[in-house]
């Protein structure tokens, strides 16, 4: 088996962590040494695919082909997100309906796909720092995303080559986190405001004395509240500035769009520091639009949008039974906690400090490393039972939904109905899913719609138990059993915002074509680049004046440990092929000083040949 | 792990007698307790067959722990075990003696709306609706009590190991209770939504 990490899969960054053998939670850092892969895809004319930092670039000169803020789309249909993808420059293909499909150039590809190329990039830089496999993952999702966008999620991981273990809630992990840095007791609000959701969920820290146990009483949120929302009220406040003065529409522009829109959120990133920031922004007519914002004007635009996540908070509060004072802890999660007037508010509301001491970007990611190695070795000292954020319920006559799981049973929960005919040798009992607090099924979320096979009979007679079992990962599962003969149903549901196993069977051949190499032949190629560095330092070093120091036996010793590893670079073993570069480094040893010593640079010391 | 041979009920998987008064710490003890070893947590790399049976072990505690919590939950749950209710039956009939000043607040309910919707003066219907909430909100509040006392009752025949024709009568009694209860907070519901408190 390979190894697990614990990813965030942010709409903004995502993180990949691992835990350490002393329990400590450690993020990785990719190619450019920063831990944050910027969670953007971009899909070049030539099928070049960039994920993160480079695709992110792209944005301003590709906007077409580059896709960002897909966990917005995560498990959507299309009629979900028509407001927002006025403001997104992304091309959805027309015919979607329930599962949203993005135009990459002239592919097409779903959400999930999308995801997984990020995942995979992220799998990529875990298996780069540990030399190893990567197979499992636990991957966080925000507390209040529903049944839909959770599948999603974990489909998106599938695709991605990975076994997901468990999707654990954002703010769930984060307080996992803070409880290693910390240990703290009693009642905790996470308060999570990312770039595209927000979460608040309350816990209750309890020691026990088989260990300590972290118990979501309450959890509630806005899967479509986050800096994001800041970013796009930002751009449509300049857009109507810029249309004022100066008659140019820059919304007919993507490539402008994107540009004013990352110089908004650099002004809105130096506003959380400065009490003012000026935009300066280029337009097509040579003229430059110049706009001051005070933190205190910055704070009446944004102000609508931070009051939005007061009434969760009250909610999540009233659902636990508690009042605001009662709560010990506040911890702060996610990058847009970094505007003081988030901070402020949250202070305000629950009369103390909020904890920020672990970086609000990195804390979630921490967190679903520690239950990754939970899971991977059995629960020893800590516990986490989290909660279903909506309740489930069932269509009945006229429109109307019973609630057969309340929203913050713990899970995973379950409830069974038991169903008969009304009229005689009916053959079939249809059965709608929904997820939400409203009372009418039109208003709340459908998650499946499926028919109950019934033998003929006279009505009323058969008896059907149908057992609706929400999961650890606050996913549905359905059983139907027939109480007469005892025998066990099967049921296809067919969800009503998802992919089918088919599809994400094909979906994972075809990302194949996409990712770059298996792990054993990427790194084959990894050692082979790194062989050839070393071969041309130790060449040129070998022709190096002072070489005529070293003594014929080191230089045989030398000639010989070439001629090993430019044998092994022939083969596909990635680990003889490190191994001889190790034992060249070594043979080098000596020459490598030799050499440094007549180099200019005394600051080279102690480095080996090929670093020369 | 063993998978669960019978189906035991709420009360036995909490080793409790049937009894209507609950100790919510030990509860909450005893929950936290069977939750260290019946969590998937536990299970990850476990069997399928383990991992199912955790699956059905835990969600049997969670629903079990859900239900006693609450205190009307409970009685439900209480009758249904004893055969006192079917499965989903949730009787809706007025009760007799309360058929009269239903049918009036029934009638200032449809007065209300279409007052409402005909934009009409409101005052003097709201103070009619708000004396009727305030009357079916203290006939809740007596009927809470009645229910407790019923309960009492019961603890104390299970203790005495009663007969049965005794226990059944303290059932029947607590699920007329129970209905009453439910049809009453139905209605102080419907009154306070229409008067906008919900």
């Amino acid at each position: 088996m390979g190894r697990i990490v614990g990813i965030d899969l942010g709409t903004t960054n995502s993180l990949v962590a691992y835990t350490e053998a002393d329990g400590t939670p450690k993020c990785i850092p990719g190619p450019s040494g920063s831990t944050l892969c910027p969670s953007v895809v971009s899909l070049d004319a030539d099928g070049s695919l960039a994920v993160g930092e480079p695709a992110r670039r792209r944005l301003l000169t590709q906007p077409e082909r580059t896709i960002y803020s897909v966990k917005r789309l995560m498990g959507r249909g299309t009629a979900d997100v028509k407001d927002e993808l006025k403001l997104f420059p992304f091309r959805i293909d027309p015919d979607s309906k329930n599962v949203i499909r993005v135009k990459l150039g002239d592919k097409i590809f779903t959400p999930p796909e999308i995801s997984a190329f990020i995942l995979r990039e992220l799998k990529n830089w875990a298996e780069a720092s540990f030399g190893e496999p990567v197979d499992r993952a636990v991957i966080t999702v925000p507390a209040y995303f529903n049944d839909a966008q959770r599948q999603a999620t974990k489909d998106a991981g599938r695709i991605a080559g990975l076994e997901v273990l468990r999707l654990v809630n954002e703010p769930t992990a984060a307080a996992l986190a803070y409880g290693l840095h910390e240990k703290q007791r009693g009642h905790v609000a996470v308060y999570d405001l990312g770039g595209g959701t927000f979460d608040i969920s309350i816990l209750k820290l309890i020691s026990t004395s088989d260990g300590d146990i972290y118990q979501v009483l309450s959890t509630n949120g806005d899967t479509h509240l986050g800096g994001d929302d800041i970013d796009n009220l930002l751009q449509a406040f300049v857009h109507e500035k810029i249309l004022q003065q100066h008659k140019l529409d820059l919304s007919r522009n993507p490539e402008l769009t994107q540009e004013l829109r990352k110089a908004l959120i650099d002004i809105k990133h130096k506003l959380s520091a400065a009490e003012n920031a000026t935009l300066r922004f280029p337009l097509p007519n040579g003229a430059v639009f110049a706009h001051e914002f005070t933190r205190e004007s910055f704070e009446a635009l944004i102000l609508p949008i931070i009051n939005r996540t007061m009434a969760p908070v009250k909610q999540a509060l009233s659902d636990a039974h508690l009042k605001p004072s009662d709560i010990e802890e506040v911890v702060l999660v996610g990058g847009t906690t970094r505007t003081p007037l988030v901070r402020r508010m949250v202070r305000e509301w629950f009369g103390r400090e909020p904890h920020v001491e672990l970086n609000p970007d990195e804390v979630v990611a921490l967190g679903a490393a520690v239950q990754a190695n939970i899971l991977d070795h059995g629960v020893k000292d800590m516990l986490l039972l989290d909660v279903t954020p909506l309740s489930l319920g069932i269509e009945t006559y006229g429109g109307a939904v019973a609630k057969i799981i309340p929203r913050n049973s713990t899970i995973p929960a379950s409830a069974q109905e038991l169903y008969t005919t009304g009229v005689d040798n009916q053959t079939g009992i249809d059965i709608h899913v929904l997820q939400g607090e409203r009372e009418l099924a039109k208003d709340c979320r459908s998650l499946a719609r499926f028919t109950l096979r019934v033998p003929p009979a006279p009505a009323g007679l058969p008896r059907i138990e149908v057992k609706f079992l929400i999961d650890a990962n606050g996913i549905l599962q359905v059983a139907a059993k027939d109480m007469r003969t005892n025998e066990q149903h099967s049921i296809e549901v067919q969800p009503s915002y998802g992919i089918n196993d088919s599809e994400i069977e094909r979906m994972l051949e075809e990302s194949i074509e996409y990712a770059e190499q298996d792990f054993a032949e990427r790194q084959v190629i990894e050692a082979r680049t790194e062989s050839e560095a070393i071969l041309s330092a130790t060449h040129k070093a070998l022709a190096n004046a002072q070489a005529s120091d070293l003594p014929a036996v080191e230089r045989a010793g030398i000639e010989s440990a070439v001629a090993a590893l430019q044998e092994s670079v022939a083969g596909t073993d990635y680990k003889v092929i490190r191994q001889r570069i190790d034992e060249l480094n070594h043979a080098t040893e000596h020459l490598a000083e030799l050499v440094m010593n007549s180099a200019i640079s005394s600051a080279l010391e102690g480095r080996k040949v090929a670093e020369v | 792990m063993q998978a669960s041979t019978q189906r035991s009920d709420y009360f036995a998987l909490f080793g409790m007698p049937r009894k209507l008064w609950i100790e919510m710490s030990a509860l909450e003890q005893k929950f936290l307790q069977l939750s260290w070893k019946l969590h998937p947590d536990n299970f990850v790399n476990a069997s399928e067959e383990e991992r199912e049976a955790s699956l059905k072990r835990s969600s049997e505690l969670n629903d079990a722990y859900r239900t006693l919590r609450d205190p009307v939950g409970r009685v439900e749950y209480l009758l249904a075990i004893e055969g006192e209710r079917q499965e989903g039956e949730k009787k809706q009939q007025a009760p007799p003696e309360l058929l009269e000043e239903a049918f009036e607040l029934n009638e200032s309910l449809d007065e209300w709306r279409e007052a409402r919707a005909a934009g009409e003066e409101l005052g003097a219907l709201k103070v009619r609706l708000a004396a009727a909430e305030k009357n079916f909100g203290e006939k809740l509040s007596e009927v809470d009590q009645q229910l407790q006392r019923i309960a009492r009752e019961w603890d104390a025949a299970v203790d005495a190991n009663a007969d049965a024709a005794a226990c059944k009568a303290l059932l029947t009694r607590m699920n007329e209770c129970l209905n009453r209860r439910s049809y009453i907070r139905n209605l102080v519901a419907g009154v306070a939504k229409e008067l906008g408190e919900i």
